[in-house]
């Protein structure tokens, strides 16, 4: 069986249609988070901003969020270890994601 | 039975060689679960880094990193590179400019996310989208699209305002597949500067300047020449060294007789 169906090759997805551009699925430890913001600063794709009252910020992705890559610098830059991205985007159709597995650190063999 | 062509120097006799000459190497296995190395952990801590700090790196250290560019191997050792270093502020800034406008012309009347729903605009761009990304289904990748919309409306840039530039132009005579001999080169340059405390991206808009008769000129880009990919150095804001977590790929192995996969 192809990896990809006729119509899924077909089928280019709709840019604005979140159910078919699946992009960030970021997740923040909110005990862990200390509001310093250099995770925004890190964000390619500036889908992150703080909030909250002075002296307790936190960090979160914004609501009209477009264009996480899952790159994780977020998550490097992170001091606490307080914030990473947990799945690669993925599209409906042609741009479909193959043959990934689960998300891990960098294992030793 | 008639004699066969001349027999290429086979492993035995390579072995045997050593042996001779007096140099008969040992292997050395690197033991399972052992620490990474210098070289595994400056891959694994590599980050593309979009915040630099003001401060110019020095010019040695972008000759550093272009020297380990030049023993990059390539395709039938054709090296089908050559670099354009830009230190210069203002040169930065007006080349940002220019390729922030091809951003502006790449996403206006074309990323209909942008758009009101429904509208004839949207309709128009809709059409037009899903037709030119039939054929360019690489170039119009959901994810460029909206990066490009990302600097039209200012809230991303092209070059990230890093003090140095380096494009790598290639030589379209190449042999072979030339784009991954530019590939390979620069990542030299990107793992080198990782290894010095540099932070670096590579800037595939960069192709913008192609477009560009002024710019070609400017540059000194001509035939058989094109930019390629640009990277961009500096010192990168915060310490980005923490390992992250990445989702695994599958792999096909066949080893005694059999096929696996594994992740």
């Amino acid at each position: 069986m192809a990896l990809l169906s006729s119509q899924e090759r077909r089928h280019f997805p709709d840019w604005d249609d979140p159910s078919q551009c699946i992009f960030h699925r970021v997740t923040v430890d909110l005990d862990k988070c200390d509001g310093c913001k250099l995770c925004t600063l890190a964000c390619p794709a500036n889908v992150l901003e703080q909030y909250g009252p002075k002296g307790r910020k936190k960090v979160r992705v914004k609501a009209d969020a477009r264009g996480c890559v899952s790159c994780n610098n977020c998550h490097a830059i992170c001091e606490n270890g307080a914030i990473q991205a947990t799945r690669h985007y993925d599209f409906v159709g042609y741009y479909r994601q193959l043959g990934r597995g689960d998300f891990a650190k960098p294992r030793m063999f | 039975m008639a004699e066969g062509p001349a027999r290429v120097l086979a492993v035995e006799d390579a072995e045997e060689v050593e042996k001779e000459a007096g140099h008969g190497s040992k292997i050395t296995v690197v033991p399972e679960g052992a620490e990474w190395n210098a070289v595994e952990q400056v891959m694994l801590q590599r980050r593309s880094i979009r915040r630099y700090k003001k401060a110019q790196v020095p010019a040695h250290l972008i000759r550093r990193l272009l020297e380990v560019a030049r023993f990059a191997p390539s395709q039938g050792n054709c090296q089908p590179w050559k670099f354009i270093v830009v230190r210069d502020p203002d040169m930065l800034r007006e080349m940002e400019d220019y390729c922030v406008g091809q951003c502006r012309k790449l996403s206006n009347g074309f990323d209909y996310a942008t758009l009101p729903r429904g509208s004839l605009k949207y309709r128009i761009a809709r059409i037009k989208a899903k037709l030119l990304g039939r054929l360019q289904p690489n170039l119009l990748h959901p994810v460029p699209v909206s990066a490009a919309t990302a600097i039209a409306q200012g809230r991303f840039a092209v070059f990230h305002r890093a003090p140095t530039l380096i494009l790598i132009l290639m030589d379209k005579r190449g042999i072979g597949v030339p784009p991954v001999d530019i590939g390979i080169c620069g990542t030299n340059i990107v793992l080198a500067a990782q290894s010095l405390g540099l932070g670096t991206c590579w800037i595939g808009f960069s192709k913008f300047l192609n477009e560009s008769r002024v710019w070609c000129e400017r540059l000194g880009v001509e035939q058989p020449y094109e930019v390629a990919e640009a990277i961009t150095v500096g010192y990168p804001v915060g310490d980005t060294t923490h390992l992250i977590p990445r989702e695994t790929h599958e792999i096909v192995w066949f080893e005694g007789g059999n096929k696996q996969v594994l992740y």
